[in-house]
């Protein structure tokens, strides 16, 4: 079954090939480098050192871990199976938008070993679990496609954070994500990833919310040479709360790109996305949001915000937030604004003897710390805070 | 403590202010007064140093040192400090960092060690006391969401945590109703002494019934054409300034 699904997804790969610049989710993003990735992953398993503990469940090459698994403390409240067991239907139903990227495809063609991961009903889990990913040095300029599937069960309340730990040698890391949140469950998810090597990351991710859930998505990056990530989010049933803060930090010729889109398929769910890119040397931003609010949809409430900081003249934002609505009965907002930082502001807190390189880092911080404020996990707070304050420092 | 000298200033080639001539000794009140325009806050921001304006010629100096080229925070770390007419509001930037920050500025200029943040909060709670403003201030963003009256006692909070040499009022009793105008007065009154200067700028008598002046300034067209006692506020309140240029 899962054979014929990944022929079929080379077929589809093979006859669109790399993303061109003339499709509106990669106008602004060039998938040229892609070519320099030219081979999978080789299947050839090799050690790793990593630090497991039991609050951690760690991914090598995008495969979970099954020694890490078995020191997981909350392992009783997980059932996981291989994707490879699970019907096809289940496996692909996620955002049209993504059966129709040829990268998506090209990443179900390659991925192996990949995991459903449920929390079962009822796991309410206080602490926060680290998901660690690890890259073998092997494969090194080689794709690593992974794909795996989370699954929040009824009622449950599940706290994580993602991040990367790769030392300086470059993949093009594709990874595809499903999350599944069922009726009642809290899920917060946050991610944090610092790259000084010129991997390219590019991740699809697929929400769907059953009924009042209430979703968390964190991001901060920091330093990554190329970081896509398309977010897709279906609010599918009524009374569940989606919210986005994501914070990019761009030095040198960097390139993040966050395509996100949410469907209001349900009366009275809010959604909020609040995207900040903070831009020095030649590094680049795009934001593409948008919300869907469908017919019927009533009573939705969604805030779309957009803010680029450029710090110099060579670095650029492209922003498109956009708003599709077919319901009467909604309060939906968008807004986006790029910009130096405010001559007034510096003005003001020189006049107070602060000098101009620590007013100017006080502005920068300020401007980044509103995002990280929003995290809904106080440990990513933290996190990005001292990682913001090293990116200012730098 | 600020010796104005011929001072010649001008914003996009637009000449401002075209030769004032003006000294504040320590322990001494000044008032400018003037119409729109005519160059009174030009002046405020020139002393400060906002780098809009050009200095075109003349000079200023603080306690016989030459500042006309030195950098604003500069300016503010010899003692000068601005009140400032619109204070803008900063996201993001946490009163109580802000003020150490700047406070901590001024004692490293002046070879004193840091203010750790205790005695800091100890400090500035008891200025915000005195001034009728709640603790919570102190964790507000700079000027984020305050009313203009809270933005004027901001700037007087700022006034008296950092207490300068030299304290230049840029209509700050502008917008404010009396309650604000008494607080903003207060914490000037409690600022000024033998030891330090006061200049404001205003278009009213009314914040000089609470603030004694020594002495008051009029200003047309960018040069100082008259100074003298309280007197000279009653004949502006009275008469305008027209008679000015008979």
């Amino acid at each position: 079954m899962i054979d014929t699904i990944k022929k079929n997804s080379l077929e589809f790969f093979n006859s669109k090939g790399l993303p061109s610049k003339k499709l509106e989710n990669w106008k602004f993003t060039s998938s040229r480098n892609f070519k320099n990735f030219s081979e999978p992953l080789s299947n050839i398993q090799h050690s790793i050192d990593f630090e497991a503990d039991e609050l951690s469940l760690v991914f090598i090459n995008g495969i979970l871990d099954q020694d890490s698994l078995k020191k997981f403390k909350f392992a009783h409240l997980l059932e996981v199976q291989s994707l490879n067991t699970v019907e096809s239907r289940k496996l692909l139903q996620c955002s049209e938008n993504f059966l129709n990227e040829s990268m998506f495809n090209l990443g179900i063609s390659e991925f192996e070993n990949g995991s459903y991961i449920s929390f079962k009903k009822n796991s309410v889990i206080e602490e926060v679990i680290n998901i660690k990913n690890y890259f073998l040095k092997d494969n090194e300029n080689k794709r690593v496609s992974s794909f795996n599937i989370f699954h929040i069960g009824q009622g449950s309340e599940v706290s994580i954070i993602e991040q990367d730990f790769k030392e300086d040698y470059s993949i093009l890391n594709l990874k595809l994500n499903k999350f599944i949140c069922e009726d009642s469950s809290t899920f917060k998810y946050g991610k944090s990833f610092n790259d000084n090597s010129k991997t390219h990351s590019l991740s699809y991710s697929y929400y769907q919310l059953k009924k009042d859930v209430c979703l968390n998505i964190d991001s901060m990056v920091k330093c990554s040479f190329f970081n896509k990530e398309f977010i897709e989010v279906d609010l599918n049933e009524t009374g569940s709360d989606a919210k986005i803060n994501i914070l990019n930090l761009g030095k040198e010729n960097h390139h993040v790109d966050n395509n996100i889109l949410i469907n209001h398929n349900a009366e009275h769910c809010t959604s909020f996305q609040h995207v900040r890119n903070v831009l020095d040397n030649k590094s680049t931003a795009v934001f593409n949001g948008k919300v869907i609010v469908s017919e019927g949809a009533q009573q939705t409430d969604s805030n779309q915000s957009n803010k680029n900081l450029l710090l110099s003249l060579e670095s650029n934002a492209f922003s498109n937030p956009q708003l599709e609505i077919y319901a009467d009965d909604v309060s939906c907002g968008h807004g986006s604004t790029t910009g130096a930082l405010d001559e007034n502001s510096i003005f003001y807190l020189r006049a107070r003897g602060i000098d101009r390189a620590a007013a100017q880092k006080i502005l920068i911080k300020a401007f980044a710390k509103e995002v990280i404020d929003d995290f809904s996990l106080s440990s990513l707070q933290d996190i990005s805070e001292i990682a913001l304050d090293s990116w200012i420092d730098g | 403590m600020i010796k104005i000298d011929r001072l010649k200033a001008s914003i996009d080639e637009k000449d401002i202010l075209k030769g004032i001539d003006l000294e504040i000794p320590a322990g001494e009140v000044h008032v400018i007064m003037g119409r729109n325009g005519s160059g009174k806050s030009t002046l405020a921001n020139v002393i400060a140093g906002n780098e809009a304006y050009e200095v075109d010629s003349g000079s200023i100096s603080m306690n016989n040192n030459d500042i006309t080229e030195m950098s604003i925070e500069n300016r503010a770390l010899e003692g000068i400090f601005l009140c400032f007419q619109y204070p803008v509001a900063i996201p993001g930037v946490g009163m109580a960092y802000f003020l150490r920050s700047a406070l901590n500025a001024h004692r490293k200029y002046q070879g004193k060690e840091e203010m750790d943040a205790l005695e800091f909060l100890n400090n500035a709670k008891k200025i915000l006391s005195e001034l009728g403003l709640d603790d919570s201030f102190l964790k507000r963003s700079i000027n984020d969401g305050f009313s203009g009256g809270e933005k004027k006692k901001s700037e007087i909070l700022q006034l008296l945590t950092i207490n300068p040499k030299l304290a230049v009022l840029d209509e700050t009793d502008s917008g404010l109703d009396v309650d604000a105008l008494r607080t903003v007065a207060k914490g000037v009154n409690k600022f000024k002494n033998k030891n330090n200067s006061v200049l404001i700028i205003t278009h009213y008598q009314r914040l000089l019934d609470y603030i004694k002046p020594d002495v008051v300034h009029l200003m047309i067209e960018g040069k100082i054409v008259k100074s003298g006692d309280m007197s000279l506020v009653e004949k502006v309140e009275k008469d305008g300034y027209s008679w000015l240029e008979n």
